[in-house]
């Protein structure tokens, strides 16, 4: 009995023993683990702890905020007045760009560097039976015609510009250096009624066609008169654009 | 080995899980954390002396503990709560120090 019960005393006084140290070093690693646990959470919290400031950090903080926002501002403002004088510059530069397209257009029309279409009229002279049509009737019915609004004008292969002068030749007329032999073929663009009237008005230019030379005069209207008759650029020698 | 083990998981847990501090809380877990360094050197200073206790390591941390926040505590009641923090903290650091040193000379027998 004495036998048995002693080593059975010495192996649970073992056992507890045992059981004690890791109970013990359970309890420290789990202190350890709490120590740990606390500083990882201390370092992975990065908001501003303002709990722990006293009123006056505080204040100097909130006032440093606000100088802060108003220099944001301010820049903030300045950045979108810049923004806005770009956005002006751009648009302007669009619109100088847009006007010196339709400048280009018009200027090219008028002085005759670019073909034309639109309403107008045609005019047919035939050669006249009585007398030859002479320089300064031809350029009458030319005066004639711009009077009567015609943007664009061309006889026969010569485009009407604002130098063009009609010559009395030796055996024809002479418009800008070419021939023109009849029948003549006028084409101008503008409003077709009025340059029908310009050239059939009462003692105009198309009766004094009809009358003094014996010329038939045809006019004929059209929604859509092509004049792909061009000049080319005359190079200014003395005239210069003013600045 | 256990301590050890202990500290990495600890880690590990507090990398993995990222709690929210309560705020109330905010103000001491420095401070704990701090003391609770100071508890575990002085006990591995005691281990190396051969008179580590276990029932006085647990002891001294949670008494350690919990009398660098009440300090706290106290000191924000009074209006110089900072002010005693960093006295707790300058405290404990020193302790630290002497720890550390006393390490050390055990270690390198010197």
């Amino acid at each position: 009995m004495v036998k048995k019960t002693k080593p059975k005393k010495e192996l649970s006084s073992q056992a507890r023993s045992l059981r004690t140290r890791l109970l013990t070093s359970l309890l420290v690693a789990a202190l350890c683990a709490l120590l740990s646990f606390g500083y990882v959470v201390q370092v992975n919290n990065t908001d501003m702890t303002y709990e722990t400031m006293t009123e006056a950090e505080l204040t100097r903080m909130l006032s440093e905020t606000s100088t802060q926002v108003q220099r944001l501002e301010e820049r903030r403002t300045e950045l979108s007045r810049q923004l806005t004088s770009l956005q002006q510059a751009a648009d302007k530069e669009a619109e100088a760009s847009r006007i010196a397209k339709e400048n280009e257009e018009s200027s090219g029309i008028l002085s005759g560097r670019l073909p034309a279409e639109g309403q107008g009229i045609i005019v047919h002279i035939s050669r006249g039976s009585k007398a030859q049509i002479d320089a300064a009737t031809m350029f009458n019915l030319i005066e004639e015609l711009r009077n009567g609004g015609a943007e664009v004008i061309a006889i026969n292969d010569v485009r009407v510009v604002t130098s063009t002068y009609i010559s009395q030749g030796d055996d024809g007329l002479i418009c800008d250096g070419t021939a023109l032999n009849p029948p003549y073929v006028v084409k101008a663009i503008g409003d077709k009624n009025n340059l029908q009237n310009a050239v059939n008005l009462a003692g105009g230019v198309g009766s004094r066609l009809t009358v003094k030379y014996g010329a038939t005069v045809d006019v004929e209207t059209s929604d859509d008169v092509k004049i792909t008759q061009t000049q080319s650029l005359p190079d200014y020698k003395y005239a210069k654009t003013v600045e | 080995m256990a301590a050890v083990l202990g500290l990495i998981i600890g880690v590990v847990v507090g990398l993995f899980v990222k709690p929210d501090i309560p705020v109330w809380l905010q103000p001491y877990l420095p401070i704990m954390v701090v003391a609770a360094l100071d508890a575990l050197l002085g006990a591995a200073r005691a281990y190396f002396e051969r008179s580590f206790s276990d029932k006085v390591f647990v002891i001294s941390f949670f008494s350690n503990v919990i009398t660098a926040a009440l300090l706290v505590l106290l000191g924000n009641q009074l209006g110089v709560g900072s002010q005693l923090s960093t006295a707790v903290i300058v405290v404990l650091g020193i302790r630290i120090f002497s720890n550390v040193s006393a390490i050390r000379r055990f270690i390198f027998q010197g």
